[in-house]
């Protein structure tokens, strides 16, 4: 699993991202407490694509946030960053994070949404549109620079917001169920499309799913979470040859990444269902 | 719904059927006193207004020229009051819990009671009446900009502060913006309110002005007059309504949720 201490000292390059012994609990010391992720360890080495599945509510997007600074992590683990400790908010600025909704404004223009973030960071508005204008084809935008949100498909919607995650330019980008909401055909091709600005504009991503197909297809690295309370129940390592086309999932070596992912997958949201429902009857009566 | 865009929707567009509608209005207010034999003193017919609102057109020029001037004033300043109040309550907790219950009781005065009062301290002046429209406009301005400012999208912030953004950034870009819908819609009641509060100030004495010929009208039995003036207050009020919605079309088109 690779979860060994974090050494420089072997020459190795240091870790992007690395999280030790993290822990969220809501509520701590209240009859309401909820443990959201427990003793969580990982390790994100330099242009890796990373993807996180788990059943819903077993604290992913809880996870995100504390690795882009929105939340701290609880005082007995740490994250780092390029080996150094991060204390709280001090990751705020510097993790290009696309949250779950693409949260566009709807009265900002295409460019002027994929901006935001520069603009915050205090590149002239001018100069700011010519580098999101340039980009625009490379998104499948090109023409609609001038557009509003609310004139665009759920799906172009979305590259929206990843350009606007991309022009960020960070080292680790953090994208929570980007596809979440598209139907399946959008879907198959945004992933496709995502691998391909992904080695052109290579990052180190750490992407969340629901969907085990989309993680084996876009990852060099499957990272299951268990049910609530979080933790890392196992990852694996994808070898599947890249650039990976759309015929790669119904190969023999695709399956059988998956038949021995599924396993994993389907006990831990059996096993966050039976939570709830022993959560229902607790409540009921 | 999709029979009303229909209907407005073809040919001449949405700017025909009110017309329509104010010349159907028109020609009832025309012909019902003739038709049904009412009495010029309960109802004088519309072309007996016009005419007498020819004969005196310069008085009425001035009169509206007054109101509107003093609508205008007391909103703009009334607006600018609001959404400052508005801005900083959200902002400042305290001073919302501090602040705003004395807002509300502020309106629970009665405008009658307070417009004598700012008579007697600003005396029969232009101000007095600025003041009084102000007095009216200021407070839905505050609740509606303190409401918007709060209804700003959590997400939406965090996804700002994870870009390093400040209060600062996230106020200009984000929750000032987001709140401008729910902003345009008091401004659109404040001018009304305005109006009205421009007149009301006007009864307390004054030369000039829609409300003070409203008053000498009313004491000289003059009908036809009351009748004219009470349209000039209709003009005025859906002229200034439409101006300030058409700005506001202009500016703030988003909905407010999306
Ligand atoms: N601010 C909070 N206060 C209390 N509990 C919270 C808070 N935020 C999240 N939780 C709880 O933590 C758990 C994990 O939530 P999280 O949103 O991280 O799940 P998730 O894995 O992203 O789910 P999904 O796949 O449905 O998006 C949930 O049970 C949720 O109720
Ligand atoms: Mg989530």
């Amino acid at each position: 699993m690779g979860t060994s201490p974090a050494t420089s000292d072997d020459g190795q390059e240091l870790p992007v991202i690395e999280l030790v012994n993290v822990w969220k609990r809501f509520g701590a010391g209240s009859p309401s407490e909820v443990v959201a992720v427990s003793g969580v360890d990982l390790k994100i080495r330099p242009g890796e694509f990373i993807t996180l599945i788990g059943p819903s509510g077993c604290g992913k997007s809880t996870l995100f946030n504390m690795i882009g600074g929105l939340e701290p992590c609880d005082d007995d683990g740490s994250i780092l960053m390029r080996g150094r400790v991060q204390q709280d908010g001090e990751l705020l600025g510097k993790v290009a994070f696309m949250p779950q909704k693409d949260l566009l404004f709807p009265w900002r223009t295409v460019v002027d949404n994929a901006i935001l973030a520069l603009e915050v960071e205090g590149v002239p508005v001018r100069q700011a549109r010519e580098r999101a204008r340039a980009m625009l084809p490379d998104f499948g935008l090109a023409g609609f620079g001038d557009h509003y949100p609310h004139q665009l498909s759920g799906g172009m919607r979305q590259r929206v917001a990843l350009m606007r995650t991309f022009l960020f330019e960070r080292e680790l980008i953090l994208l929570d169920e980007p596809f979440g909401a598209l139907d399946a055909l959008t879907r198959a091709m945004m992933q496709r499309w995502l691998l391909d600005v992904w080695a052109e504009h290579r990052r180190t991503v750490l992407f969340i799913t629901h969907d085990i197909d989309e993680a084996i297809f876009l990852g060099d690295r499957v990272v299951v979470m268990s049910a609530r309370p979080g933790t890392i129940k196992c990852s694996e390592t994808i070898d599947l040859p890249r650039p990976r086309d759309a015929s790669i999932v119904t190969s023999p070596e695709f399956m059988a990444i998956k038949r021995r992912l599924l396993g994993a997958v389907e006990e831990e949201s059996l096993k966050s269902f039976e939570a709830a429902r022993a959560d229902a009857r607790r409540v009921g009566a | 719904m999709s029979g009303i865009t229909r209907l407005t929707g073809r040919g001449c567009g949405s700017v025909c059927l009110p017309i329509v509608m104010i010349l159907v209005a028109a020609a009832l207010w025309e012909l019902s006193p003739r038709v049904f034999k009412i009495s010029p003193y309960y109802f004088p017919p519309l072309s007996d207004v016009l005419a007498e609102g020819w004969r005196i057109r310069t008085i009425v020029l001035d009169g509206i020229v007054r109101t509107v001037t003093e609508t205008l004033l007391g909103f703009s300043a009334g607006a600018l009051f609001g959404i400052a109040c508005g801005v900083l309550f959200a902002l400042v907790r305290p001073l919302e819990r501090a602040v705003f219950p004395l807002f509300v009781v502020s309106q629970t005065v009665p405008v009658v009671a307070f417009g004598a009062i700012v008579i007697i301290w600003f005396g029969n002046t232009i101000f007095a009446k600025v003041v009084i429209a102000f007095y009216l406009t200021f407070f839905p301005v505050t609740v509606n900009t303190h409401a918007g400012i709060l209804a700003c999208d959590p997400q939406k912030v965090a996804l700002m502060r994870s870009f390093g953004a400040g209060p600062a950034a996230i106020f200009w870009r984000l929750r000032l913006p987001s709140a401008l819908p729910t902003i345009a819609v008091a401004l659109r009641l404040g001018i009304s309110l305005g109006l009205i509060g421009a007149i009301v100030g006007e009864w307390f004495g004054d030369t000039v002005g829609l409300g003070v010929m409203l008053i000498q009208a009313m004491y000289t039995e003059a009908v036809v007059r009351l009748w004219l003036i009470i349209l000039c207050c209709g003009v005025v009020g859906a002229g200034l309504y439409g101006a300030v919605a058409f700005v506001e079309r202009r500016l703030v088109w988003w909905r407010s949720d999306a």
